[in-house]
């Protein structure tokens, strides 16, 4: 049902569950977008059919339009940094699906994890980075994805400042300006949907379990008696809430149905327990430098309430924070009596094993601190330490290749290892690219 | 005033009560005039469902409620006070703004309350975001928060053996990530140097350096280093580029 004249505010008829917040302050943005767009102050980037959309339920009942294909990936720096097998999962799926993506060096993080470890920041320089980033992502005419949920929320919020904030568009337009980042005649560039990758899987999930029924237990992966505890981000549905998925098949739309929907999708057993609503304790700044607690609230509000109350093999999340908290503070319990296995990968990286995706190459476990070895097993994934040497084997030809100054033959090689042909370019190839850190062979040429 | 009749009873800092009243109002004005202030501040049931979801309330001396009070309260000197050290403990994950009736947004008056103590280079915020530098120097410079190389096992021992095992070889390993980009040490992809540049000019009109400057006199000088020798390379590409 449409809402006003914007065609950006859409609500479900009839409610597809019980909604608490109807048409909240936060769905008015969308008719305050159109208005501004109206009035030639901003561009729209508007998902097209070429982005093949899905559309999905907020909490209040709004049609969120969910694009699928053609996508411009907006990395996460705690995922590429630390989780490297979180973004090669997502773009794994995308190779499986055809789907057609771009994946470039023109992109600077969100800068929040920052702005909200240490207040070194504000929101016009906030503001003006999301926008760059936009900006980039229109002109490729490829529509943002969001990696990260601290991103996502951050954007969300961002968007929602700018919309309803004259003061804060003219403060940072001269900067766009300055910058080329406004449009030709002047306007600013807003997404009409800011989309996290959580939302993609959960658009994409039917898909996804196609996969897993045709492929994935075609190499003997079973995930039925696996018993997974879900954890939500909070900065995915607790800040700026009124825009992330709710499902009625998802405890009949009273929670967040991204991950533990993909998850029931594929057949395993989302198991509850009492504190899912609780935050991880990575708080940004207290991950780095107040560790003692981030691994206290980690362990005895979520590893050790998890491990008493369901016996989980896994807890899956949707961000950044929340997988490096949970899986680098398993350990460290020993010290006090209070340690709590169990493996820990995002809602993208279990359904890629599911899938069939190799566990190290592709999902980068290798990375993992915590468990995942007893999940593997129980998959069905018997062959894993075979896996594993194959790709330390790979990582020693690699390590070879550069030791001796081989880098024509890194490069061949990378043509055939790396999952990124034909899908995924840069926008202006390899020569012009250049580094802000310079560090790799790659980018010597 | 020592401590409040109800919650708040921690004491006001010798250091709050020597700074002149005006300077605190001031500061507190200062926090007031952002322009989301109003955006995150309704009215108070004093339910405390902030307060009872705070992650940082089960291990810190933080309340949530008490953020919003002090505000609805006018009380500059709490006010004053809380922005040393106090603000600093919440995790910033929103649960406060979520659960509450009235849509307060206490995390959201806390980021206020660290942009201005940052601004205003408290001392407190100084010695506290000590050792964060390495995240600031990483994100100011880049364009990314954080990278494989800041992983040191020395640095990270709580978190266990696998650790020291994931960080050898880093090179090769960072290198065996399937995907062109992601292939670096040093970031967490690489960011391509007109990116940074554009970066650079948006910390600059916005007054970011600035703060940097007033936070950390040698940290800032080392980002300005970074920042200087990569407009100077970017300059000389153009040139070049120019000339071919």
């Amino acid at each position: 049902m449409g809402h006003g004249k914007s065609p950006y505010l859409r609500y479900a008829d009839p409610e597809p569950f019980p909604i608490l917040n109807k048409h909240s302050h936060y769905d008015h943005l969308f008719e305050e977008m159109h208005e501004l767009e109206e009035k030639g102050e901003i561009l729209v980037y508007r998902i097209t059919e070429e982005n093949k959309p899905v559309e999905v339920f907020t909490r209040t009942g709004r049609i969120k339009t969910v694009p699928t294909a053609k996508l411009w990936h907006h990395k996460s720096c705690g995922q590429c940094g630390n989780i490297p097998g979180y973004p090669a999962s997502i773009f794994w799926f995308m190779n499986k699906f055809g789907y057609d993506y771009l994946n470039e060096p023109h992109q600077t993080s969100c800068t929040a994890w920052n702005y909200h470890g240490s207040g070194t920041s504000n929101p016009v320089a906030l503001a003006a980075v999301w926008l760059r980033n936009m900006h980039q992502a229109w002109k490729t005419g490829y529509y943002p994805l969001i990696h990260c949920g601290t991103s996502f929320g951050s954007y969300k919020e961002t968007r929602e400042q700018l919309i309803f904030n004259k003061e804060l568009r003219d403060a940072v337009k001269p900067i766009l300006k300055k910058l080329g980042r406004l449009t030709e005649d002047g306007r600013i560039v807003i997404p009409q949907e800011v989309v996290h990758y959580s939302e993609w899987v959960h658009a994409v999930r039917h898909k996804i379990a196609e996969l897993y029924e045709k492929e994935g237990k075609a190499k003997g992966i079973d995930v039925s008696n696996v018993r997974v505890a879900i954890h939500n981000a909070c900065h995915t549905w607790k800040m700026m809430a009124d825009d992330y998925p709710y499902d009625p098949e998802v405890y009949n739309g009273q929670r967040p149905a991204a991950s533990t929907a993909v998850v029931k999708a594929l057949g395993a057993q989302v198991v509850d327990y009492s504190t899912w609503y609780d935050c991880c304790g990575f708080g940004f700044r207290h991950i780095l430098t107040e560790r003692e607690f981030t691994r206290s609230f980690a362990i005895q509000r979520k590893l050790k309430v998890i491990a008493e109350e369901i016996k989980a093999d896994l807890i899956v999340t949707h961000d950044t924070g929340c997988t490096t908290t949970f899986e680098k503070n398993q350990w460290i319990g020993k010290a006090h009596g209070m340690y709590h296995p169990v493996a820990v990968m995002s809602d993208v990286m279990f359904a890629a094993l599911a899938c069939g995706a190799h566990p190290f190459k592709v999902v980068q476990l290798y990375w993992n601190c915590s468990n995942y070895e007893p999940l593997l097993e129980k998959m069905g994934i018997t062959n894993w330490k075979e896996l594993r040497k194959e790709w330390e084997d790979t990582v020693k030809h690699i390590a070879e290749l550069e030791k001796e100054g081989k880098y024509d033959e890194l490069m061949e090689f990378f043509k055939e290892y790396d999952l990124y042909e034909p899908y995924s370019r840069t926008s202006d190839g390899f020569k012009r690219r250049r580094s802000a850190s310079a560090d790799m062979p790659l980018f010597k040429s | 005033m020592e401590g409040h009749p109800y919650g708040y009873n921690i004491p006001i800092s010798e250091k709050t009560k020597e700074v002149p009243w005006e300077e605190k109002v001031r500061v507190y004005e200062e926090v007031k005039s952002d322009f989301r202030f109003k955006e995150f501040l309704f009215g108070c049931l004093n339910c405390g469902v902030c307060t009872a979801s705070c992650p940082s309330n089960r291990f810190f001396d933080y309340s949530p409620r008490e953020i919003v009070q002090r505000f609805l309260e006018e009380d500059v000197e709490v006010i004053y006070d809380m922005m040393h050290e106090y603000i600093w403990a919440c995790s910033q994950c929103f649960t406060c703004w979520i659960r509450c009736p009235f849509v307060n947004n206490p995390g959201g008056l806390v980021i206020i309350m660290r942009e201005v103590a940052v601004r205003n280079a408290f001392e407190a915020t100084k010695d506290l975001l000590k050792p964060y530098g390495r995240v600031l120097l990483k994100v100011m410079t880049t364009g990314n928060q954080l990278s494989a190389d800041m992983l040191q096992p020395d640095f990270f021992p709580d978190w266990g053996p696998k650790m020291q095992d994931n960080m050898e070889n880093i090179r090769a390993k960072r290198m065996a990530i399937p995907f062109d980009v992601g292939k670096s040490v040093k970031t967490a992809w690489e960011v391509s140097l007109e990116t940074a540049i554009e970066m650079y000019t948006i910390w600059r009109e916005t007054g970011i350096f600035e703060m940097l400057e007033k936070l950390d006199p040698n940290l800032y000088n080392v980002i300005m280093d970074i920042v200087e020798e990569n407009e100077e390379r970017w300059e000389e590409l153009m040139e070049e580029e120019e000339e071919e």
